[in-house]
């Protein structure tokens, strides 16, 4: 189906979110939709998927204008939209999440739906238990889940937002496969990332926005210095690696082992010093969240010891772990990291150390203000968080992190920001580290996770590394080792 | 609250949208009834004017209002403090009557020491804040170190609450004579509160009651912990990683919440009926949790809404005796209101969402 | 999520209120018109014999507190009845009544000061019809020694009373209840095939003990005398669920307690409480094919419906004591008194005379239904069963031989009697 959007206009209060843009994308095409974070991707898609209704505009599908305003509209013209942050999943089984939404029927046909599900799954090689329960599948299995449910109501159209964060390098190659098979097939491809290799790699034409407006909307072939350029409106390079000058022991594991009913992680001895930034690298799920979450107290140890600076702190709470200079950042942003409903200023009153009775509110906006600054945010000191854009919702996350740190733990630190902002904040992380603070993270960017460590820690359920110089590895070998190959016979010592 | 705060444009409308559409739920459950009172063929603007003079129709009636009013402002208070931490402390009932048998306990201990009366009510006072608030620990402590959720465990402790006023009655606390319905035997009228002459109305219920409404105003608005009150609320997880303890504020709402309740309950014991009753809290914990819910969990609204459900409560009293309607009708006006407050609200949101003025209307669905 | 269901919970319970609230409303619109019909009968039946008695056709108003719904066909319903009773009664008299008068139903209120709002709409005397009230009515009578008073079930004005408190305005009425149980006693006891007799009880006090004994007395006495049996073998149980009515998680549950009767043998069950859940579980195991038996309490109708298992009820009959006192009041021969009133033994149904009755139930055997009523003849003819020798429940000496218990004995009645089962003092 072809789609067009004619003059589309949105503002949230003061900001200009989309500025007359007008996009058209022939059927069959894969359209990628480049920009910085806060650019107004989101926004785009959602007025054409019917989330968000537009202040001004149009939207012809095949020639004929259209009204959406609502996501069921939306879909009964046949366009349906994957989001950026994945929607509650309720704990339902695949297949009665694969049901919900059916049009009609008061008994949905469970068995011939089982077969159309079966059928679907089959043509985009997808390995999906119609029986499993939603909330264990990955992030990629719940997106192949949401494609295949979007294909049974009959979309045409397909608006994948950000897909490829959160996802292995596997699942991200079947994607990908599956969106040039959508395409073959004559349906239209959405696709949303600030990701540039993903979308040279896919799309047939790229949209660029920035700051609201469409600055071009380019063929290949790509030149990314370019698109770099549109995006951000300057060029960015990417830093030199700074190897870390180590200092004293910042933490100690005395054979760390923690569980839980899915996983192992038995016997990691390692010792971080300040200054020093380890990489944790593995799919999704392999025990380096569960590994992290041990460390700073939100789980408990099974044995072994965690000493921070000369404090033993094992066993002890995620709060006396705090007031031992740790911090931890979690990779759902919205779930645990930010509290909906409060805006901006009130989340750095709550995480200021001061400890007066009464709040200044004046002093907690021009708090809010100076934050807001020094990491860039898109948003006012009054913006409820949730109204944020993705990835200046990540920065908020970092810039709520007390200033004097030893230790900070980071699950997927970058996830969702565009180049410009990921160079940024790690030379603010950087900066830390030169002063003492010690880092360790979690990616599934190899190339992240390269560019910044010191030394790496691989994970393969349950087993891990040794630490490895990051100066030794490529990205090929740490690729090698999180796929499990090429691990020492003995492995998962520590 | 945070309307001042938000988005300038936004904002505004809001202000001045919002009310809109609370006067709409209040012409609708208005309407409503009215169509009930011609079903049944009574007059209606009789009945809402006897109700609207037996409610302000003179200073005695007036005052009658106020009674009510301020125990019920107390608990809507203090359940809005569980409300902002997320929780729904339906055990506020029994925190009520615990309050009132402390209170009863305390006076009976001293009624014949040598203490000056008022130092012996002040105890007393005190001790019915501090039952209400070991209550709602309970409660607390079932949620937070048990995983009991805290609306069955108060449910169960306001059953227990009610066993052991009735226990109390009839049993070690039974008057001389005969154990009697009527209560507990009445205190002397030297350890009652103080009332304005010739009324029911003690200035010092109200006054407390005022109070409590302005410092929990300023304690959700104002301050740091009830900040972390709403964090916690919100997002637990979130409020924890960000430095906040989360059970203890959890449990402190619940204790913040007893406290009030309880000193309810002292009121009910000093100020009104002088002695222990059967049913000493008066609905007043439930009450208050329905005015809480209206009024959108705003502390500053809780004043009128709970005004007009204790007028409602006094003014129909006129409805059988000089109607002979049925007395049903007043809580069938309540229950329309409430009912009408929700659809309204339903359709509000529904509204705003079209409308897209999301970073007022996202909060309040948000709310637990 | 925990929202949405509390929501719906208060949705339910708004459409409850609409629900009960429309129907007794259309009801009280028919009441209304009924009444305002009689009044004007009243009137004009006033205004005939106004020539003959010299009595002048003024108004008389005269206010009742109810402490449950005027309908509740119960406690509160007998009441309000007689209340109308008087207006039918009494030219010129005309009643105001304010129903629900508890402060769960009124938040804040006291009986005191609804009693004031009935006078400020022209009552010149007040029925408090509920032991709730006593210590309101006293406070009232106290503040307003122009209003006369009349407190139900109250014993204050008694001069030897317990609790005696000299009030010329008020008036003391109370029926003698403990012959309409001691003849549900008896029809208890003439058709029980186990010898088993269930008293279902509600809290403990001084009434209650002496309502459950006064059964007993009746059961007893049929027993050994009309049936021949030995009296130590009538076993008879209190037991006692802690309130007037059901509180699910406070009081024992009633349904569960005549069940537990039931199924132990008990084949009688005689209610002492304000609901009919004994009466409902009896039909309901008749059904199934058991000989259970059943007797309500309080309301002249409560039989209705249960014609298998209903042996009778006592009920009580205030409209005559109001009408008498009333016409006292308008009379000026009002005097203070404690008036603790008998059936009228001529006919104990008799509306206009009796203050107690009772009604036998269909499920009643013609044989002991002939049996019953020579039981209440004797009583007519002087039969007292409160007579010694007695021992209270723990082998106390309560009356001598010969000994004829006084008003007191038996309104302060301190523990159940020696034969009985169950409390005799609230637990402590
Ligand atoms: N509901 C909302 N209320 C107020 N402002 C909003 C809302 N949604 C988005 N915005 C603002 O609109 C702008 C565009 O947001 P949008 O989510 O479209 O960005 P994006 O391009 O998807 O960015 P990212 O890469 O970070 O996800 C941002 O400044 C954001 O703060
Ligand atoms: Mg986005």
């Amino acid at each position: 189906m072809d789609v067009a959007l004619y003059d589309i206009h949105k503002t949230f209060g003061r900001v200009h979110a989309n500025v007359g843009i007008t996009l058209s994308v022939p059927a069959g095409t894969i359209q990628g939709i480049l920009g910085e974070n806060g650019a107004g991707k989101s926004t785009l898609m959602k007025v054409l998927s019917g989330f968000i209704r537009a202040d001004r505009g149009e939207i012809r599908l095949d020639g004929r204008p259209v009204v959406i305003h609502s996501p069921s509209d939306a879909i009964r013209h046949g366009i349906g939209m994957l989001h950026q942050d994945p929607l509650d999943f309720p704990p339902m089984r695949v297949i009665d999440n694969f049901i919900l939404g059916r049009k009609g029927g008061l008994l949905p046909g469970r068995a011939a739906a089982k077969r159309d599900f079966r059928a679907l799954a089959d043509q985009f090689g997808f390995s999906l238990d119609p029986d499993a329960y939603v909330d264990t599948l990955t992030v990629g299995e719940r997106q192949q889940l949401e494609i295949l449910r979007l294909l049974w109501l009959g979309a045409r159209v397909l608006i994948f937002d950000e897909p490829t964060t959160g996802i292995s390098a596997a699942q991200k190659e079947k994607l990908f496969a599956a969106l040039r098979l959508l395409a073959e097939q004559g349906r239209t491809v959405l696709f949303v990332s600030h990701k540039l290799e993903d979308v040279e790699g896919l799309c047939h034409k790229i949209a660029v926005l920035r700051q609201g407006y469409l600055v071009g909307d380019v063929r290949p072939p790509y030149k990314t210095a370019q698109l770099v350029e549109m995006m951000f409106g300057k060029s960015v390079a990417m830093g030199e690696r700074q190897p870390a000058k180590p200092g004293p022991v910042a933490l100690r594991l005395e054979s760390l082992s923690v569980e839980d009913d899915r996983l192992k992680v038995r016997d990691v001895s390692l010792t971080v010093h300040k200054g020093e930034v380890i990489g944790l690298a593995g799919m999704e799920g392999s025990g380096q969240g569960l590994f992290m979450r041990a460390i700073c107290g939100l789980v408990r140890p099974t044995g072994g010891r965690v000493w921070v600076g000369d404090q033993d702190l094992t066993g002890r709470s995620y709060l006396a772990h705090k007031r031992h200079g740790v911090a931890f950042l979690p990779a759902s942003r919205l779930e645990e990291g930010l509290v909906p409903g409060l805006n901006l200023t009130e989340h750095f009153v709550l995480a200021e150390e001061r400890r007066s009775f009464f709040v200044d509110w004046n002093a907690g906006r021009s708090l809010a203000r100076q934050r807001i600054l020094d990491f860039n945010i898109r948003g006012a000191p009054e913006t409820p968080v949730e109204s944020l854009s993705g990835g200046n919702q990540q920065r908020a996350l970092l810039a709520l992190l007390r200033v004097p740190l030893d230790l900070l733990l980071l699950e997927h630190p970058t996830r969702g920001l565009d180049i410009e902002s990921t160079i940024y904040i790690w030379s603010k992380l950087k900066e830390r580290c030169a002063q003492g603070m010690a880092v360790l993270f979690i990616s599934s960017d190899l190339e992240e996770i390269l560019q910044y460590s010191d030394r790496v820690l691989v994970f393969f359920s349950g087993r891990v590394t040794p630490p490895l110089e990051a100066a030794d590895l490529t990205t090929d070998r740490l690729g090698e080792l999180i796929g499990g190959k090429g691990w020492p016979e003995k492995g998962g010592q520590g | 609250m945070e309307g001042s705060k938000g988005a300038k444009l936004t904002a505004k409308t809001i202000k001045w949208i919002s009310p809109l559409f609370q006067a709409a739920a209040f012409l609708l459950a208005l309407s409503f009834t009215t169509l009930i009172l011609l079903a049944v063929g009574a007059p209606p603007g009789q009945a809402y004017l006897n109700i609207l003079k037996g409610a302000f129709g003179n200073t005695n009636s007036i005052a009658n209002v106020l009674v009510v009013w301020a125990p019920l402002l107390l608990t809507t208070v203090g359940v809005l403090i569980t409300f902002s931490a997320g929780l729904w402390n339906i055990g506020v009932e029994g925190q009520v009557t615990l309050g009132a048998i402390f209170t009863t306990w305390v006076l009976r201990l001293l009624q014949e020491s040598a203490l000056p009366p008022w130092l012996i009510i002040l105890l007393a006072m005190l001790a019915g804040m501090l039952g209400g608030a070991l209550w709602a620990a309970l409660a607390g402590a079932l949620k937070t170190f048990g995983g009991v959720n805290e609306i069955f465990g108060g449910l169960g402790l306001n059953f227990v609450a009610t066993a052991l006023t009735l226990w109390l009655i009839f049993g070690p606390w039974k008057r001389p004579g005969t154990g009697s319905m009527s209560g507990t035997l009445p205190f002397p009228e030297t350890l009652w509160l103080p009332t304005l002459s010739g009324l029911r109305l003690s200035p010092w219920a109200l006054g407390l009651a005022l109070l409590a409404v302005v410092v929990v105003y300023l304690m959700l608005r104002g301050t740091r912990f009830g900040l972390r009150l709403k964090a916690v609320g919100k997002n637990m997880r979130a409020a924890y990683l960000l430095g906040v303890p989360t059970w203890q504020h959890m449990m402190a709402s619940f204790l913040l919440c007893g406290l009030l309740a309880g000193l309810a309950g002292a009121l009910q014991v000093t100020a009104v009926y002088h002695r222990l009753i059967p049913s000493i809290s008066s609905g007043y914990g439930f009450l208050g949790l329905l005015v809480a819910m209206l009024v959108n969990y705003q502390a500053v609204w809780a004043v009128p809404v709970a005004l007009f459900f204790a007028a409602l409560n006094i003014g129909s009293i006129q409805l059988p005796i000089v109607l002979r309607l049925d007395s049903s009708l007043a809580g069938v006006l309540q229950g329309l209101l409430v009912l009408s407050v929700l659809l309204v609200e339903g359709a509000r949101q529904q509204i705003m969402k079209r409308l897209r003025l999301s970073d007022e209307s996202a909060p309040v669905e948000e709310r637990p | 999520m925990r929202k949405n269901i509390f929501r719906l919970a208060l949705l339910l319970m708004a459409f409850a209120m609409l629900l009960t609230a429309c129907k007794p409303a259309a009801t009280e619109t028919t009441t209304g018109s009924g009444t305002a019909a009689t009044e004007a009968a009243a009137t004009e039946a006033a205004a005939t014999e106004s020539a003959a008695t010299e009595a002048q056709p003024e108004e008389f108003v005269f206010g009742m507190l109810l402490v449950g719904p005027y309908n509740d066909r119960g406690w509160s319903q007998a009441h309000y009845e007689a209340g109308l009773y008087v207006e039918e009664n009494l030219p010129g008299a005309r009643m105001i009544y304010l129903d629900r008068v508890n402060p769960a139903d009124r938040p804040g209120t006291t009986p005191a000061q609804l009693a004031e709002e009935l006078v400020a709409q022209g009552a010149r005397l007040i029925i408090f019809n509920s032991d709730d009230m006593k210590d309101s009515s006293t406070e009232f009578a106290q503040a307003h020694p122009d209003i006369f008073v009349i407190m139900a079930s109250g014993d204050q004005v008694w001069a030897e009373g317990n609790a005696y408190i000299p009030m010329d305005n008020m008036v003391n009425i109370m029926g003698r209840m403990e012959y309409g149980k001691m003849i549900a006693g008896c029809a208890a006891a003439l058709t029980t095939q186990t010898g088993q007799i269930g008293y279902l009880g509600p809290l403990i006090n001084d009434e209650t003990r002496r309502l459950a004994a006064s059964a007993y007395l009746g059961a007893r006495y049929c027993w050994s005398e009309y049936l021949g049996n030995d009296p130590a073998a009538l076993q008879f149980k209190v037991t006692w669920i802690g309130f007037w009515f059901n509180i699910p998680g406070v009081t024992a549950d009633p349904t569960q307690v005549a069940d537990d009767f039931f199924n132990t043998g008990y084949d009688v069950v005689i209610s002492g409480i304000d609901t009919t859940e004994a009466l409902t579980e009896a039909s309901r195991l008749r059904a199934a094919g058991e000989q259970v038996w059943a007797i309500p309490y309080d309301f002249i109708g409560a039989c209705e419906g249960a014609d298998a298992v209903c042996l009778g009820v006592p009920y009580f009959n205030w409209g005559p004591a109001y009408l008498a006192t009333i016409q006292s009041a308008i009379n000026g021969t009002w005097t203070s008194s404690f008036q603790w009133n008998g059936p009228d033994w001529a006919d104990i149904n008799n509306l206009d005379t009796s203050a107690v009755g009772f009604v036998p139930g269909p499920a009643l055997s013609p044989d002991a239904s002939a049996l019953l009523n020579q039981f209440i003849g004797e009583l007519a003819g002087g039969l007292n069963l409160w007579t010694g020798p007695l021992n209270l429940q723990d082998g106390t000496p309560y009356l001598a031989d010969g000994e004829i218990a006084t008003d007191q004995q038996i309104w302060y009645l301190p523990q159940l009697l020696e034969g009985m089962q169950g409390q005799s003092v609230s637990g402590e």
